[in-house]
């Protein structure tokens, strides 16, 4: 052990490949979806030749005595590094790819033995590009999460949920979503539960895909709930919390690697826009204007040190130590120094930007959302704070 | 493999310098600052612990450890006093450039003498292009307007084309200094002396000035640290308006941003280190780092005070210190403009994308 910046072999070769896909694959789908204003519809080919190179499988192992060993979980570097590079080609295909998505690491650690083979059975090998998702924001509440108004009533065996949520990724092609709902409005995040909603589920509708300025190639999709009766089964987890479970939000409260894929999301699309720049700066024959010199020079610099910080949170989690702290700077950095990126490239580029038809003009509409998911710029500094000066909340 | 741990010899290291510092230095800040000088127990201490060694090679004494090392003992120095941690150090950032070079035999005949016991002799690094010193044949003279010194053994000039060494005919006149006074302040007067040394390699002139930027940011990193602690600790004592003033949003924000500044450049000066010790191409890392620590300067210096508010405009309080001494600090092998310069060449020289790649050559 001893302080070491460098990238191993094997999550190099990783890297390369993921580069060409994201040239080959990655890139002319976002571009086409950015261009037609709207999600790859669910039947895209690209979909079906994710699933074809077998993506987009779960991370569960499948049935205790199944046939598949359960998959070492992947240092989060490599998968840090990996974010970053397929963010670089077009990161809204990455929300965009068929599989289970967000829920995963809830239902892992959550869920059943008999939810995992139902929910995320399908996802050991798919037959079809299919998707899942999970439901938190509503129109009237995002960073402050306790504040959700979605009801869970129970209702002799089932449950009855009400209410709206918006922005979810997603939600109309989904399996199921997982829906996060109160028990008792009045008691905040102690009194939420999470529910699989199977889609087709009577109730379960009023699907509407938003219109966004950026990450088109995935939908972000409102729907309702209206006496939506799940039964019993459906609660994640169980009514009676398993102890032995109880670990899993002490473990949310000290690790998080959520956070920092989105700051390394940020990296990657800010250094598209800085390639962008900087090859419309040589082309221009610009190199030589100390003014775009020393922008170029300062993104480079900003863009190595978010990763860092970026990888820093990641190597911890990796560690498993304590890394609340460090995800959030990531995220809160990143998120920042991305928006710098694509807005230098807007600058540099000038008129020919405001055209609306290059690159870095879809970069810097995507790159915004990265301050805004996951917790916003303002949420990751409150949570920061609330470790270093015990901000109260 | 990635890896952020310094391992058991560093950490240790780390540990034995951050004592040594909160006994000897942090207490007698002031103390130093008025005197211009270290106690001379304190240095002996600094000498015995092999501090003043940390890079000169076994052959001479040293301990032959590199810029990683470097880099985590002069954070840990910087936190307490940067002044004394210059006054203590006999060659500070003018060693790169002997060894870079001059090779073992300038450190022998040239750095190796000021590591003898209980001396106060040092070298400083001047920039060349920041001085005005003539050389005409085997001879120099001219002005330099600034060095952290009263005095000085070696005067050791580094410019883009090599690096010159002088040893007699300075005439020092004391200055008040904006800061680092506890390592001395003076302008250095040159009439008409010989060169003790001279060496023409554009090459390892950039390699030592890459190393003493490095020097130069990690002392910064602990000036900023320590800004960061004190007004943080501050911060959750006072009370404004019914309540500790850390809990108003808008300096608990301050308060986050400040570390995260402070967070971000550092990785960026150990990764410079770490390239340095790995042998691999380090110029633009080490000018990267250097930028941003001192961008981090602009932010932490200043944001430091302004959170004590009018106390921290006050001598009573030791973070209009740090605000003077972190950009003075700033000022050194070129400061901001140079960094970005030779950064910016760097990556603008690069044909096709941006390698921003950690670890990659
Ligand atoms: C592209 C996209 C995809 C998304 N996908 C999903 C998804 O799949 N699933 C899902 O559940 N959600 C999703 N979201 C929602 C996202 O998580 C929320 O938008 C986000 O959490 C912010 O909530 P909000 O929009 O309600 O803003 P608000 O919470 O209303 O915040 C408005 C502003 O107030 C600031 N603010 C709020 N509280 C404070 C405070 N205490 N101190 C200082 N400032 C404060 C915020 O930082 C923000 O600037 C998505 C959003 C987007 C844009």
């Amino acid at each position: 052990m001893s302080l070491d910046f460098s990238i191993d072999p094997e999550t190099r070769k990783l890297l390369e490949e993921a580069r060409e896909l994201g040239r080959r694959e990655v890139r002319p789908a976002g571009l086409e979806a950015d261009r037609a204003g709207a999600p790859l519809p669910p039947d895209h080919p690209y979909f079906a030749r994710f699933v074809a190179r077998g993506e987009g499988r779960t991370r569960w192992p499948g049935p205790e005595g199944g046939q598949r060993a359960a998959a070492a979980r992947p240092a989060t570097v490599q998968m840090l590094l990996l974010a970053e590079e397929y963010a670089y080609w077009d990161r809204g295909i990455m929300v965009a790819n068929p599989g289970v998505g967000l829920p995963e690491g809830n239902v892992l650690a959550l869920g059943s033995e008999a939810q995992k083979e139902r929910f995320l059975g399908p996802f050991l090998e798919l037959d079809r590009p299919r998707w899942a998702c999970f439901a938190m924001t509503e129109p009237g509440a995002g960073s402050d999460a306790a504040a959700i108004r979605t009801s869970g009533r129970k209702d002799g065996e089932g449950w009855i949920l009400n209410g709206a949520k918006c922005f979810i990724g997603n939600a109309s092609r989904s399996d199921w979503i997982l829906v996060q709902a109160t028990l008792d409005p009045t008691k905040g995040r102690a009194a939420q539960r999470a529910f699989f909603v199977p889609q087709g589920t009577p109730g379960l509708g009023g699907f509407k895909i938003e219109k966004k300025m950026g990450l088109k190639a995935y939908e972000s999709t409102s729907f309702t709930l209206e006496d939506c009766r799940v039964s019993g089964d459906h609660l994640l987890g169980g009514e009676v919390r398993d102890t032995s479970r109880a670990g899993f939000k002490t473990a949310m409260r000290t690790f998080n690697a959520g956070r920092p894929v989105i700051a390394a999301n940020a990296v990657g699309i800010g250094r598209a826009a800085l390639d962008e720049a900087l090859a419309f700066a040589r082309e221009q024959d610009r190199l030589d204007d100390p003014r775009v010199r020393d922008r170029i020079e300062a993104m480079a610099r900003k863009l190595r040190m978010a990763r860092l910080v970026c990888l820093r949170a990641g190597w911890l989690a990796d560690r498993e130590q304590p890394n609340i702290v460090e995800a959030s700077m990531s995220k809160a950095m990143a998120a920042g120094v991305g928006q710098e990126a694509t807005t230098l490239g807007m600058e540099l580029l000038g008129s020919r930007a405001a055209r609306g038809d290059h690159l870095i003009e879809k970069l810097h509409r995507d790159v915004k959302a990265m301050d805004i998911v996951e917790g916003t710029g303002q949420v990751q500094r409150m949570i920061i704070a609330r470790h270093l000066v015990q901000l109260p909340r | 493999m990635f890896d952020l741990d310094p391992g058991e010899e560093l950490r240790l290291l780390v540990e034995t310098t951050r004592s040594f510092a909160a006994e000897a230095l942090t207490p007698a800040l002031r103390e130093a600052e008025a005197a211009r000088a270290v106690d001379p127990a304190v240095r002996a201490s600094f000498a015995q612990i092999g501090l003043a060694g940390l890079e000169l090679p076994e052959a001479l004494g040293g301990v032959a450890l590199g810029s990683v090392a470097r880099a985590l003992v002069n954070e840990e120095l910087g936190a307490a006093d940067p002044g004394a941690a210059l006054a203590l150090d006999p060659l500070g950032p003018a060693l790169p450039v002997l060894e870079e070079l001059g090779g073992e035999e300038a450190l022998a005949t040239l750095a190796s003498p000021l590591y003898s016991q209980g001396s106060e002799a040092r070298a400083v690094l001047i920039d060349l292009d920041d001085s005005d010193l003539r050389v005409e044949g085997d001879r120099v003279a001219g002005h330099v307007p600034f060095v952290p010194a009263d005095r000085a053994a070696l005067l050791v000039g580094l410019g883009r084309e090599g690096a010159l060494v002088v040893s007699e005919g300075m005439h020092f006149e004391s200055l008040r200094g904006a800061g680092l006074r506890a390592a001395g302040a003076s302008s250095v007067s040159i009439t008409d002396a010989p060169l003790a040394a001279r060496w023409t390699d554009p090459k390892a002139a950039v390699r030592a000035r890459a190393r003493a930027r490095v020097y130069v940011a990690s002392l910064l990193l602990g000036v900023l640290r320590a800004s960061c602690e004190f007004s943080r600790a501050y911060a959750l004592e006072r009370q404004a308006f019914g309540r500790p003033i850390a809990h108003h949003q808008a300096l608990a924000f301050l308060i986050t941003d400040m570390q995260m500044a402070l967070d971000g450049a550092r990785l960026l000066v150990h990764d410079a280190a770490w390239r340095l010790d790995a042998g691999l191409e380090a110029t633009g890392a080490a000018a990267a780092a250097f930028a941003e620590t001192i961008e981090a300067t602009r932010l932490i210096g200043p944001a430091g005070v302004q959170i004590l508010g009018g106390h921290g405009f006050m001598a009573d309080y030791p973070v209009e210190k740090f605000m003077r001494e972190s950009r003075a600090l700033a000022s050194w092998v070129g400061g901001l403009d140079a960094a970005r310069e030779d950064a910016g060449r760097e990556l603008c020289a690069s044909s096709g994308a941006i390698a921003l790649s950690v670890g990659e050559p």
